[in-house]
């Protein structure tokens, strides 16, 4: 963190909430970084979020508790809150204010980052087209990644979100080209830090991973500055190092309740469900660091895990998330209930990019036509389950018979996967067409006949 | 007793020729019942030594993937304890010697103190410390001048530099 010889203001006049206000001060701006001195002999640290003639009042990053308003002491830094950043990030694990937790010296770097960001220059920014390829089947074929997107996990409280997003992050590569991933955990019980931890410790031993870790029992207020913190080490090893960067960021929904309850502390208008009114364009000034710059090397692509409250998808959260996302990957309580890993509702989900990143030169060539075909049959297959409810399974027709098998085939086959287990493209797209050809040729009609020509079984083909 | 031959001795002969082709045939299909069983029973007995073999080995691969990784956070774990120790170590001698500098060097508190009357005005209470530096203080703010906080500075500007401690350049 910066910092430099500066005057210490004791002027104190009140502690609410996370808030502490200060006055007698001169020369201060707002998103200004403070520490704050405790006569205890503490440090903490805090941002300007409003001044006011000469009182400025600082949001505290640790809260306030255990504070007095005499011998407290706060320094302005003059800037807003700047981090050092570069490769010496990786293999490191932090705090949510990007404090060591793993016993090592602070994190320096050559250089100082704004954690705010900068915006991306529109004109400048580049069309994802190449894929990040994550091992599990189900993210690959159906909703591919691509360098540079933003894709939410939408999830539910139960489901195993965290599981599915340590899966991703372990595994997840960029066809042999540098590449790291910066994990942000917020809200995290201990188990699940602890879980997040052992799940990505070989990535870790091989430097390629940024790990920051704001528990439960974490002041809420840390919460804020943990996914900017990530997004600005991700930048600078990706647009100045050159590696390509997933950022893996749980729970977003932690991070707005902390965002509602700065608010509420702040006496803010309350906007849908108390959250504040500008929680889209929080959420965006986070979603929208991602991308890829022309004439630069590597990609910032973003993957926010976020938990509806009771599975409710119209939540603000969600909702306002994915107006600003492309696509999403939806999490099932029914398909979790029946057993299956990663509980991926493929009807549900989607990528908005897919087209472009998937494809000959790109994943492989039947690709886009396996994953088109593979929604619509499983469309198909959901509607004729529909109707068996309704009129029996003895009177479907053997075409709507065989949906119903594909649509086993597809969870067993293709869908269920270990927690650990990281298959190839190759695989998955092999996978996919062991599904389709539960079906008869006639009902594949989206797929060119070179390529069922070449994929069918000769039986298939004789028929 | 002398045998005699009576007509039935073409029908005896043809019943033991029967039975003894119905036996010789039932011995066969044992045999070859046997030789199924035994053959399915060692390719069974070879899929399940295959399996086994896998699994073991899959186990095997996946502990011993699990114990280097293990091996290599261990090395790291004291490889940051260590650059942790000696950074507190630069720490400690920046420190030190700033002190012993502010020692030396006698008019390094008068300027420290018209530094410090630069910051909050002519009127501050201009404060001595032991270690050589000062603090200043009026109502509602207060410089830290110390030798300890001027060390920290440094050192904070130090920034990626420090790394030449555990990075050979």
């Amino acid at each position: 963190m910066t910092g430099g010889a500066g005057i210490e203001y004791t002027g104190v006049r009140d502690l609410r909430g996370p808030l502490l206000f200060v006055e007698g001060v001169s020369g201060v701006g707002w998103d200004e970084f403070a520490t704050i001195a405790l006569d205890s002999g503490g440090r903490r640290h805090g941002l300007v979020l409003e001044v006011d003639r000469d009182v400025a009042v600082v949001q505290v990053l640790q809260g306030t508790s255990g504070m007095n308003r005499s011998g407290t002491r706060v320094v302005f830094s003059g800037t807003p809150l700047r981090i050092p950043v570069g490769t010496g990030w990786l293999g490191r694990v932090c705090d949510g204010r990007g404090e060591p937790a793993d016993g090592g010296p602070p994190v320096l770097g050559g250089s100082y980052a704004d954690v705010g960001g900068a915006p991306i220059n529109p004109v400048r920014r580049e069309p994802p087209n190449e894929a990040v390829l994550t091992g599990v089947t189900a993210v690959d074929v159906l909703t591919t990644l691509v360098r540079g997107q933003k894709l939410p996990v939408f999830s539910a409280a139960g489901l195993p979100h965290l599981e599915l997003a340590v899966q991703i992050a372990a595994q997840a590569t960029c066809a042999g080209e540098p590449f790291a991933v910066v994990f942000a955990g917020m809200g995290l019980t201990h188990t699940d830090a602890a879980f997040v931890r052992d799940g990505l410790a070989a990535r870790s031993a091989a430097r390629e991973l940024v790990l920051f870790l704001n528990t439960a029992d974490d002041p809420v207020i840390e919460r804020l500055l943990t996914p900017r913190l990530a997004l600005t080490v991700a930048e600078h090893l990706a647009f100045a190092v050159g590696r390509h960067v997933l950022v893996v960021m749980t729970d977003m929904t932690a991070y707005s309740e902390a965002l509602r309850e700065v608010s509420a502390a702040r006496g803010e208008i309350p906007a849908r469900r108390a959250y504040p009114g500008y929680l889209y364009s929080d959420l965006a000034s986070l979603y929208e660091r991602c991308g890829r710059i022309r004439g630069r090397p590597g990609s910032v692509t973003v993957l926010p895990v976020l938990t509806m409250p009771a599975g409710d998808i119209t939540h603000p959260v969600p909702d306002l998330t994915g107006y600003i996302t492309e696509g999403q990957i939806v999490l099932s309580g029914d398909v979790q209930a029946a057993g299956t890993y990663p509980p991926v509702d493929p009807l549900a989900s989607l990528s908005r990019l897919m087209r472009k990143g998937t494809g000959a030169g790109r994943t492989r060539a039947d690709h886009p036509a396996v994953a088109a075909q593979l929604i619509a049959a499983l469309a198909r297959s959901r509607q004729v389950r529909e109707l068996a409810d309704l009129i029996g399974r003895s009177a479907l027709s053997p075409t709507d018979l065989r949906h119903l098998d594909l649509e086993d085939v597809f969870r067993h086959r293709f869908l269920e996967q270990g927690t650990t287990e990281d298959r190839s493209l190759g695989d998955s797209l092999d996978r996919a067409w062991e599904v389709l050809l539960t079906l008869q040729r006639s009902q594949l009609g989206m797929l060119p006949a070179d390529l069922l020509d070449a994929h069918a079984s000769p039986r298939e083909t004789a028929r | 007793m002398i045998a005699g031959s009576d007509g039935l001795d073409p029908v005896r002969a043809a019943l033991l020729r029967a039975a003894r082709a119905s036996a010789d045939a039932m011995r066969e299909r044992a045999r070859a019942d046997a030789d199924d069983t035994l053959r399915s029973a060692r390719a069974a007995a070879e899929e399940v030594l295959a399996r086994a073999r896998d699994l073991g080995g899959s186990d095997g691969a996946a502990g011993a993937a699990r114990v280097r990784v293990r091996a290599l956070q261990d090395a790291w774990a004291v490889e940051l304890a260590a650059r942790a120790e000696v950074y507190a170590a630069l720490r400690a001698a920046i420190r030190a010697g700033v002190r012993r500098a502010l020692e030396e060097d006698t008019s390094a508190r008068v300027r420290l103190a018209g530094v410090a009357r630069d910051l909050l005005g002519p009127g501050a209470a201009v404060t001595p410390l032991a270690d050589g530096g000062v603090t200043a203080g009026v109502p509602g703010r207060r410089v830290d001048l110390s030798a300890d906080a001027l060390a920290d500075r440094a050192l904070d500007r130090l920034g990626v530099r420090a790394e030449s401690l555990w990075r050979p350049e």
